[in-house]
């Protein structure tokens, strides 16, 4: 991570978390500016119940990150269920960074910010979603 | 900046200490206290963050050339732990005597065969020693390249405010008949104590409004106060001295073209300025530091960090947040006020209102610990207002935040004298330490649990923990510097401090 790059120390962290847990897919980052980062995932792995077999996973680290929630997530806009049924709750249409989206709304209602990091909030998104 | 050093103690650390120094038995007993480090415009201070009693016989001994001295295996285990959590170790014991302390020829030749020694092991972080005397305290701190600096005072904060110096100085009394009648209740150094304070508000609308009205009319010496926004016509049934000039209200009015109600909110004044009139109309000799800014931005919150006493009177979660953080980082004690009604969402009917005042940081609670900062609130807070407008957002639950200024008064009256009666020595030692919650329309008042989690990461004792770790921890701040949309119409407040002019 580039020195200049202005993100807090606890998102610089979550940042090299994320490339450690995802070390086969590209973690892009783009700095928001006031010390958090807008994230992509690329490439995680998803399939049934879905078509895909993957999606790229987006998100914002806030600068009060751990304190502050990470939420929501999002995945690809043509997300598809392989029983043609529809999403369900929890998603809905929505954009990431002006792109079109599929917003994945998990909000951790019990929040503790010394264990729940980014990439534990990540991964638990992921399985709920593969589980619908 | 002035060179002086001085100790903060929680209240708690102190009565502990006390206890072990002086139980009774006019004897020597000696511990060990761990402190952060912060810089300020009123000198260095070090904050009390853990306190290690030397058990008698054990870890306190006869000494070789002293009368008692500290074994080097308590020191040690110490000291390094003062160099992994970059904190300064303090070696304390007691000598006789009420009102003065000093250190003694031996006492001084024992710093000077043995700090240079653990100056070297602590890698740069100053140690040093401190002698109490029952109501005294003196200091000898040992920093690096050879310096070496004595303690000017110690303040103990928490539910009361009390200073210790090595000899006691000549009475501050102020016999100011303005004050006469306030004099009769706080006393004659009361007054004197007040004029000395330097006092934080954060927020400016209807409860900071309020607290400026109060503390400036107590005779605080120094309000500093932040607030990022504009008066606007809404505010005026609650805001202490606005008027409708100040929201340029002709302007603002909904029937002027939309251009024009926008230059009119623009043009309007800060609410900093008007907190800026109030204040001076109250006390004329008062110092005032105002912030059109907010206290989530690093720059802004700087300016809290020296302060005696924190008023938390912004509603938003972001501030709870970095005000807890300051408070429990910096032993800076405070309260937070609010005041909230519940609607029923089904049926619109006002089911409870209630004004809270919760003290925080040392002697008081914690809103971390405490589930009182919402990791929700905080993250919607930091969305712009296009990315709230993508994202859908599930509709709360129906809690308001009413405007209503008999409500703010209760709160900011009761926080108000939650201050001055902690300065001024006069809560009594047995008093109430939860949070107050008033109910008007059931005419009760109730007291909430105020946690202290030891496990918390804001004012738990653990590795982690920001507490009393001063400037070697990051704030949770926004790393920019505050905006200004109009720095060409800086001119039309030349006496208000801003974010931006302060460089």
């Amino acid at each position: 991570m580039a020195p200049q790059e202005n993100y807090t120390p606890a998102v610089r962290r979550a940042l090299e978390e994320l490339e450690r847990a995802f070390p086969d897919s590209a973690v892009i980052r783009e700095q928001d500016g006031e010390g958090g980062a807008h994230v992509t995932v690329e490439d995680v792995p998803l399939g049934p119940p879905y078509r895909q077999t993957t999606t790229w996973v987006g998100f914002r680290l806030g600068f009060q990150y751990p304190y502050a929630d990470v939420y929501p997530h999002f995945v690809r806009d043509d997300l598809t269920r392989l029983d043609g049924n529809a999403l369900g709750a929890g998603l809905s249409a929505g954009r990431f960074r002006e792109k079109p989206a599929t917003q994945v709304s998990r909000r951790s209602n019990n929040l503790d910010a010394t264990n729940q990091t980014a990439v534990l909030k990540l991964l638990k998104v992921l399985d709920w979603l593969r589980s619908r | 900046m002035t060179s002086q050093w001085t100790l903060t103690i929680p209240d708690g650390l102190y009565d502990r200490l006390q206890a072990h120094l002086f139980p009774g038995d006019g004897d020597e007993h000696g511990a060990v206290i761990l402190a952060g480090v912060t810089q300020g415009p009123r000198g260095t201070r070090l904050l009390a963050r853990e306190l290690h009693l030397a058990a008698d016989g054990v870890d306190y001994v006869p000494g070789q050339r002293g009368y008692r001295m500290l074994k080097a295996e308590f020191i040690r285990d110490r000291v390094l732990k003062a160099r992994n959590e970059r904190l300064v170790y303090l070696a304390i014991h007691n000598h006789g005597g009420g009102s003065q302390a000093a250190f003694s020829a031996d006492d001084l030749r024992s710093h000077e065969r043995g700090y240079p020694a653990l100056l070297d092991i602590t890698r740069g972080m100053p140690v040093g020693a401190l002698v109490f005397a029952e109501n005294a305290i003196a200091g000898d701190i040992w920093l690096s390249r050879g310096r070496r600096v004595g303690l000017a005072s110690a303040t103990i904060v928490g539910r009361r405010f009390q200073r210790l110096w090595p000899t006691l100085p000549r009475s501050r009394t102020i016999h100011d008949p303005t004050y006469d009648r306030q004099a009769r209740l706080l006393g004659p150094d009361g007054n004197a104590l007040l004029r000395h304070l330097r006092v934080g508000i954060i927020g400016a609308g209807g409860v900071g409004s309020l607290l400026v009205e109060f503390l400036a009319r107590l005779g605080v010496g120094t309000l500093v106060v932040a607030d990022p926004d504009r008066v606007d016509v809404t505010n005026l049934p609650r805001l202490v001295g606005a008027t409708r000039w100040d929201a340029l209200a002709t302007l603002s009015d909904e029937r002027r073209p939309q251009w024009m109600q926008r230059l009119g909110r623009r043009l309007a004044s800060t609410k900093i300025s008007l907190a800026h009139r109030i204040a001076r109309r109250a006390s004329p000799s008062i110092a005032f530091e105002g912030i059109v800014g907010d206290i989530a931005d690093a720059d802004v919150a700087q300016r809290y960090l020296d302060c005696d006493y924190l008023f938390l009177a912004a509603d938003t979660m972001q501030a709870r947040l970095v005000c807890n953080a300051i408070a429990h980082q910096y032993l800076i004690p405070g309260v937070q006020i609010g005041c909230k009604a519940r609607v029923n969402e089904a049926s619109g009917d006002l089911e409870q209102v209630f004004s809270v005042v919760r003290p925080l940081g040392p002697g008081g609670g914690c809103l971390w610990c405490g589930q009182l900062i919402s990791p929700a609130r905080l993250q919607q807070e930091a969305e712009t207002e296009q990315e709230r407008r993508q994202q859908r957002y599930v509709n709360e639950a129906g809690v308001v935040a009413p405007s209503v200024i008999t409500l703010n008064a209760v709160a900011a009256a009761h926080a108000a004298n939650e201050f001055l009666f902690t300065v001024t020595g006069l809560t009594k030692p047995d008093a109430e330490r939860a949070f107050a919650r008033f109910l008007p329309l059931d005419r009760r008042m109730v007291w909430d649990e105020s946690p202290n989690d030891p496990a918390c990461p804001e004012c738990g004792p653990g590795l982690n923990s920001r507490y009393a770790k001063g400037d070697e921890v990051l704030l949770p701040t926004r790393s920019r510097r505050a905006a200004t949309r109009w720095p060409g119409l800086r001119w039309l407040y030349p006496r208000i401090v801003s974010a931006e002019q302060d460089d």
